[in-house]
């Protein structure tokens, strides 16, 4: 028996108007007990879609949702034990924040299973985890977008489900308060070890929290893995343009030496990687290479010769577009802001870090 | 910001307007205190008579209150089916719903003649004997969409997910009406509800046809006038006015107690 949530074959067919769209299109994946799981993907990639079908409130054209190996495809909503907080709060707002919060443990179904006591004192324990409780009396319009959020969290909690579900629960958060909140949820969910599954199309967002982040394009999982296998790793180019900033340069498998795999540019130059064994001698793949992964060195063996097309002040440091000679293509370098400028049309050699490039198929 | 065109003029309007639709009114206000068998100058002076009149003269008793039984039955047959209706077109796909959705409206546009004749016709058909009930179906079946309409708009305006949470935390379909749609569509409610009274009060072409022994007010006050405008109509037009405003300032009061707490956004 498996515990946590698997998804099996997932399918959802969306009617529009003239012919249907397959919005989920056969998800796999395992989803462990206790784990933080990230949806993350473009709007219309089916992440909102997978979460609603695994809530409940969407039904699965096909497939299997298991639950500890159990199939609930068919179980009602309102037995799945999974709260979802979502994005635009969905706070009723004729009730005060404690009594939005008492929702949960008042409706019929939960009867008997908590004294009076019991219910104002969970209350309160989870308005002070949220930091809420000076504000149980406020009606939802006088909080503010953070403050909402933090309700809508507390009232999932407080039932103590063992799956919460998010959907773009910070998208209408401004940039720092977001940040704020992303702390937040990751200590509440080290606190109280429930399994977190939470959709988001903002990658920093994603790759901060999750134990594991499931990149999702056109209704499929593109990869599924921890966020260091996605950033470093990324399964295809997709998922390597995705994430971060990356830069894709055609290149040849040129063979292998002691140390890993060489791959030549356009232009005949060649590049070593390490850990890399996936790709064979003369094949085509794509190089990633991520500009905090190249450095400026001096012209020599091993190094990749270009042109500086561009530079742009970031205030960290100073990204520069650089032209690769013979048209091998386009990478931008970082290079820290107190080493002298390089003017443009200044030829330049970099150094690629061997253990971070990666090569993608084609 | 400055008011664009001519002031004086636009003012002038406004006044000219507002003459034709409250002086006629506060004419025959004016003269249901006046002691004159005719409704007309001149003014002999003030008098309650008209008043005494109207609350000794049981036949015109009977009719409001066979006016405001109709009305009230005509709002509770709206609500009995237009909230459940609004709440279906809202929130369920079933067949012909957007058949459904589109003619809706269609009792309240077609002519009251109209829909009083194809009523009486069925009644007759099915041998319905008319009353003050035959009444209260008529124009309950043409004032429900008031309610559909109002209550529908409510809905969407609403969205989803509020409902969704409500399901999501565990309750039930009693529970989501009760603790999230009620309450977010009782001022609507309450609107529709105060617009069917009102149309449902004063209404005659429906009234007319389907009416049987007893009378609703507007229908009295008919026959009444046929005879001549005796002040006795005078003051009970001047009651209706009345009521009417009493009417309003509720509504408005009921609505300010739900705009003093605004909408989710």
């Amino acid at each position: 028996m498996t515990t946590g949530i698997e998804l099996r074959k997932l399918r959802k067919l969306y009617e529009g108007h003239g012919q249907g769209a397959w919005a989920v299109d056969g998800v796999d994946m395992t989803i462990g007990a206790g784990k933080f799981i990230t949806l993350l993907g473009p709007s219309g990639c089916g992440k909102t879609t997978t979460l609603r079908m695994i809530a409940g409130l969407e039904v699965p054209t096909s497939g299997q949702i298991l639950r500890d190996g159990l199939d609930i495809t068919d179980q009602p909503v309102t037995d799945r034990d999974m709260r979802m907080v979502f994005q635009d709060f969905a706070l009723f707002p004729n009730m005060t924040v404690e009594q939005n919060v008492t929702f949960g443990l008042r409706v019929r179904r939960m009867r008997g299973r908590y004294s009076e006591a019991e219910i104002k004192k969970r209350v309160f324990q989870f308005l002070d985890l949220v930091h809420l409780a000076d504000h149980a009396h406020k009606k939802p319009h006088q909080l503010s977008g953070g403050q909402k959020q933090r309700v809508s969290l507390a009232r999932a909690l407080v039932t103590d489900p063992q799956v919460v579900l998010f959907d773009e629960p910070l998208g209408s958060l401004d940039a720092n308060l977001r940040k704020i909140m992303q702390i937040e949820l990751i200590r509440i969910h080290r606190e109280l070890g429930k399994t977190f599954i939470y959709v988001t199309h903002d990658q920093d967002e994603a790759m901060a929290m999750s134990n594991a982040i499931a990149v999702m394009r056109g209704g499929k999982v593109m990869q599924f893995g921890s966020p260091r296998d996605i950033y470093d790793r990324p399964a295809n180019r997709y998922v390597a343009s995705f994430i971060g900033h990356a830069h894709i340069v055609e290149a040849k498998v040129a063979g292998r030496d002691g140390q890993g795999l060489v791959v030549s540019l356009g232009n005949g130059e060649k590049v070593r990687l390490e850990n890399e064994n996936s790709a064979a001698t003369g094949e085509s793949v794509g190089l990633m290479l991520r500009a905090e992964d190249l450095a400026f060195g001096e012209a020599g063996p091993g190094m990749v010769s270009g042109n500086v097309a561009d530079s742009l002040y970031r205030g960290e440091y100073i990204e520069y577009v650089v032209e690769l000679n013979g048209g091998a293509g386009v990478v931008h370098v970082h290079a820290r802001t107190d080493l002298p400028a390089i003017d443009q049309g200044a030829a330049v050699a970099v150094r690629v870090n061997p253990h971070k490039a990666h090569v993608l198929a084609h | 910001m400055r008011a664009f065109g001519n002031r004086p003029l636009i003012i002038t309007m406004a006044m000219c307007v507002l003459a034709f639709l409250y002086l006629p009114i506060l004419v025959m206000m004016l003269f249901s205190f006046n002691d004159s068998q005719y409704t007309g100058l001149p003014f002999n002076g003030f008098t309650l008579d008209w008043y005494r009149q109207v609350f000794a003269d049981t036949r015109l008793l009977k009719s409001i209150w066979n006016s405001i039984y109709v009305a009230g039955g005509v709002v509770m047959l709206s609500v009995l089916f237009g909230l459940p209706a609004a709440i279906a077109l809202d929130r369920y796909e079933f067949p012909g719903k957007g058949l459904f959705r589109r003619i809706v409206m269609l009792p309240i546009v077609l002519p009251g003649i109209i829909t009083g004749i194809a009523l009486l016709g069925f009644y007759l058909v099915i041998h319905m004997r008319l009353s003050l009930y035959t009444i209260m179906l008529g124009q309950g079946t043409a004032l429900m969409c008031i309610t559909i309409t109002e209550v529908f708009a409510r809905l969407q305006q609403l969205g989803k997910s509020q409902m969704e949470a409500a399901v999501n935390l565990g309750a039930n379909e009693w529970e989501v009406f009760r603790h999230v749609i009620l309450p977010a569509v009782r001022s609507a409610l309450a609107g529709a509800m105060l617009i069917a009274f009102s149309i449902s009060f004063d209404e005659i072409a429906v009234t007319f046809l389907l009416t049987g022994r007893e009378n609703t007010l507007p229908m009295t006050l008919w026959s009444l006038l046929r005879r001549e405008v005796t002040p006795e109509v005078n003051a009970v037009a001047t009651l209706v006015v009345l009521m009417s405003v009493i009417l309003i300032v509720v509504g408005m009061y009921a609505s300010r107690g739900q705009a003093a707490t605004p909408r989710e956004n």
